[in-house]
């Protein structure tokens, strides 16, 4: 029995240092640990919890990239002002829709199941957070010179990168494909937002 | 319920027709990858289902929100969901998946039988994991893969033909309605508090995303469709290398290090 514990202890030891030993993992571990600590479990207001999340997140992720991707064939058409703004606007509109969720934390870990390459310096982090059903979450990485950012998060399945992309595609379809209308609406969007107050 | 759908079928097919084809090749790719020829129509029954969401749905679950405490509601929750139990069961079985029948069985036996006849959840606390099974799915493991173009189902929301399908005959095929094949009546209420707490249950999630989105309907119809084919290929037991990427489309690479 008491060998047995001792394999026990000895494979945890040995995968938690695999796991602290991967770089990307790592990487994406210190984020969640922040957002964790410093934005879903603290007392501060919503605004507070908002600048943090923002200042964190928009650290982490390729912006530029998610921007190129989300807007597809219309980033080639955009002139690189009509870029910054439509990111601009796109950060905070997006930061401020998922701060309206963050009540939905109650305590749930989350657990890093390894990494995976994908094409290019592209890879990817496979995490699971602790519920039943359980949420497979996987980070879709980029490395770069400086170390790593986010380009795509996919919960279940779902790809949030494609979801904006699909959604904004379909947006500017509708509209002459005018990226400085879709920049507009989210400004809208932005300007109009209220978090949600009735919780379960 | 069934002549309104047709009702609405028609009418939605006869005004609007089918969604043009783009000509641009990059749009075109992106028409292809929405799998939604029928857009026109899925777009008038999703305005429909908006309309009824906001005028009736949403006011009637604040209300049940107002008037019931929360464990209440928690408890009506998995009374109903247990019930389901056997319905999952039996697709589980036509599945050909012992382990989740396996599963499905603990579940139902701990919440009937330990948690006063499914009013608690008494199998999570004991970590007996989630499953459910649908006939979708199981016309997916017959080989059905291909869902078919993607569906708005008037009040039932986004689908596709296969799992359009598979719903029609998951409720003919819900055991627990044998039990009541002589009450009519209980049958209708069954089906719709299953409805109306399936509302319930994504309300948060509705209304985030209704105010976050520019085009609800494009997003709705990404999400689920993405959500839908990730279930199907966990269920055929696709490893992430084997699943079909989830985009057709690569992250700029190359392209982008030289702007840099």
């Amino acid at each position: 029995m008491k060998k047995f514990y001792a394999l026990i202890c000895g494979i945890m030891i040995w995968t938690c240092a695999a796991q602290a030993a991967d770089p990307s993992i790592e990487f994406v571990n210190n984020l969640t640990d922040k957002i964790i600590e410093n934005v879903l479990t603290t007392q501060e207001s919503t605004e507070d919890k908002l600048t943090e999340f923002r200042k964190e997140f928009t650290a982490a992720l390729d912006l530029k990239s998610i921007g190129q991707f989300v807007l597809g064939i219309y980033w080639r058409k955009a002139t690189p002002a009509e870029r910054d703004a439509f990111l601009t606007a796109f950060i905070d509109f997006t930061t401020k829709t998922w701060a309206d969720r963050f009540d939905m934390y109650t305590g749930q870990q989350i657990i890093f199941t390894g990494t995976r390459n994908a094409e290019g310096n592209q890879l990817y982090v496979d995490s699971q957070i602790q519920n039943n059903p359980p949420v497979e979450v996987i980070w879709r990485l980029r490395k770069k010179k400086d170390g790593f950012r986010i380009i795509d998060i996919i919960v279940e399945g779902v790809s949030m990168a494609m979801s904006y992309r699909n959604e904004y595609s379909s947006f500017l379809q509708a509209n002459g494909g005018s990226v400085p209308a879709l920049t507009q609406e989210l400004e809208r969007k932005s300007a109009a937002f209220q978090f949600s107050e009735n919780k379960k | 319920m069934r002549r309104l759908f047709l009702i609405l079928l028609c009418c939605g097919t006869l005004l609007t027709g089918c969604a043009t084809r783009p000509t641009d090749p990059e749009e075109l790719k992106i028409y292809e990858a929405n799998n939604d020829p029928l857009e026109p129509m899925n777009r008038t029954i999703f305005g429909f289902n908006m309309a009824a969401d906001t005028y009736v749905l949403e006011p009637a679950v604040k209300t049940y929100r107002f008037v019931l405490p929360s464990p209440v509601r928690q408890g009506i929750n998995n009374f109903f969901s247990n019930l389901k139990q056997p319905l999952y069961l039996a697709n589980a079985l036509m599945q050909g998946d012992g382990t989740a029948a396996g599963t499905i069985v603990k579940r139902f036996a701990a919440n009937t039988f330990w948690g006063f006849f499914g009013l608690f959840d008494t199998a999570s606390h004991m970590n007996i994991p989630v499953v459910k099974r649908d006939f979708g799915e199981t016309l997916a493991v017959w080989g059905v893969e291909n869902g078919g173009p993607y569906l708005v189902l008037p009040l039932i929301g986004p689908s596709n033909v296969r799992d359009t399908v598979g719903m029609g005959v998951d409720s003919v095929l819900t055991p627990v309605d044998w039990l009541l094949y002589h009450e009519r009546g209980l049958i209708y209420a069954r089906q719709s508090i299953d409805a109306f707490r399936t509302r319930d249950n994504v309300n948060d999630l509705m209304e985030t995303l209704r105010k976050s989105s520019t085009d609800f309907y494009a997003t709705l119809r990404s999400m689920s469709q993405q959500n839908r084919k990730k279930e199907i290929d966990t269920l055929l037991g696709k490893t992430h290398e084997e699943e079909a990427p989830a985009y057709d489309f690569a992250f700029p690479d190359d392209e982008f290090e030289e702007e840099e």
